[in-house]
């Protein structure tokens, strides 16, 4: 069998080859549709592959325990809860402080306040970071004042505790007890310290539930302890007036 | 794909199906699968138009990738082979020279029984040397192979043949040229 007989077997073996159907149109249309098939998966897969990352990455990006974080913020709440009001309240007492001395007193200009809960250190506006003993008073501050000599200011304190009028009034020149209406005791006392004049003039106001505000006004300014002057700027009986105030709640 | 090079494609597919579907039915001997492997590699010449639409020579590509898709689809293990158990009879055709009659039927029955026995790539360097009356160093780059390669298995392919075709002749009784 020479190579050319193949040649010529090759081409009658497709002698009667059957008609051709073909039109270029259906299979690039089938082409077309292979595409958008294919495209359709690849989006698929996107999808469902962006989804599992999602799945995976969220829960690192949002917040791992929303109850623990609520127990926290419950927390810091209840924490800072007894704070805030303490706070408030000294700042409200302060404010009506100053408020009934400058009606009381009308000569005295800038009048104002810093009263805060537990001990007040010096300089006023410290603050203190030293633990609280059970001594140290609930609330402390002062009043500021200016009258016609300079500034200085009065001691203000409220604490719980024994208080024994006999040792208030051991050294005082003047002391007395005036019985309020509310239950509530004003022990009034002047001090001369061993001069002519009247060196600090003290007002107690005791609670029945044994807490007991002190005022005290004294001939320097206590709350740099300087600026001595002959005697007090405030006496007795406007502290007193400060003390009995009805419009300022103490406990 | 733009409309000019469509257009492009629907005339190179309109000029080389029937040619495309006659070489891949001397690869696989049967019509029907002869016309799909032809439509798919027509299907992925399309898709690669726009990269190819510029070569020299787009029906030794063409060849090329029509080679490859019938190598690829013998060599699935999942190929669905049809089972065949019989072919039907031809109509009498009254027209038909009796004298060429024999001769295309003993070319039938070269491609049916003979040149389907040779192995597939011997076959197909056969069929690429001998049909589509490529040179060796052409047939190598269909095949992708070294020309040397194309010589032993054109020879090759050759000897196996001649041996199926005395085969036959000896059983059927017509003597062996």
């Amino acid at each position: 069998m020479s190579e050319q007989e193949i040649r010529e077997g090759m081409l009658l073996a497709v002698w009667d080859e059957p008609p051709l159907d073909f039109d270029p149109d259906t299979l690039i249309k089938r082409v077309e549709q292979k595409k958008s098939r294919r495209r359709a998966l690849v989006g698929v897969g996107v999808a469902t592959a962006v989804i599992a990352v999602a799945s995976f990455a969220l829960p690192g990006l949002l917040p791992r325990d929303r109850g623990g974080q609520l127990a926290s913020e419950g927390q810091t709440t209840s924490s800072t809860a007894p704070s805030e009001p303490a706070e408030k309240k000294a700042q409200r007492i302060g404010d009506k402080l100053a408020e009934k001395l400058a009606l009381t007193m009308t000569n005295f200009k800038e009048v104002y306040a810093a009263l805060r809960p537990n001990g007040f250190s010096y300089p006023p506006n410290l603050t203190s970071t030293a633990p609280r003993k059970p001594s140290d008073p609930e609330l402390s501050g002062y009043v500021f004042l200016t009258d016609h000599i300079g500034p200085t200011s009065l001691r203000v304190q409220g604490m719980k505790g024994q208080f024994s009028t006999k040792d208030f009034c051991s050294s005082a020149v003047v002391c007395r007890n005036v019985q309020q209406n509310d239950g509530t005791t004003v022990i009034e006392a002047e001090f001369n310290e061993g001069g002519t004049e009247i060196a600090r003039s003290e007002v107690v106001r005791q609670f029945p539930s044994g807490y007991y505000v002190t005022i005290s006004s004294h001939n320097y300014n206590p709350a740099s302890s300087s600026g001595l002057r002959q005697t007090v700027p405030v006496r007795v009986e406007v502290l007193t007036t400060l003390v009995t105030d009805p419009s300022i709640d103490w406990e | 794909m733009r409309k000019a090079d469509e257009q492009g494609f629907r005339e190179f597919a309109a000029a080389n199906a029937a040619s495309l579907r006659r070489t891949a039915y001397l690869f696989c001997g049967d019509w029907h699968t002869a016309e799909d492997l032809m439509q798919s590699s027509l299907m992925k010449m399309y898709m690669a138009w726009k990269r190819i639409k510029d070569l020299d020579n787009l029906i030794a590509y063409a060849r090329k990738v029509l080679l490859r898709t019938w190598l690829d689809e013998k060599r699935r293990p999942w190929r669905r082979a049809e089972q065949r158990d019989g072919e039907l009879p031809d109509a009498a055709d009254a027209t038909v020279d009796p004298d060429t009659t024999s001769a295309k039927l003993w070319a039938r029955e070269l491609v049916h029984t003979a040149l389907l026995q040779v192995p597939p790539r011997q076959r197909a360097v056969l069929v690429l040397r001998y049909f589509e009356d490529l040179s060796v160093a052409e047939v190598a780059v269909a095949m992708g192979c070294t020309e040397g390669t194309v010589k032993s298995q054109t020879a090759r392919g050759l000897a196996t043949l001649r041996t199926i075709v005395e085969k036959l002749d000896s059983s059927s009784g017509r003597v062996a040229s």
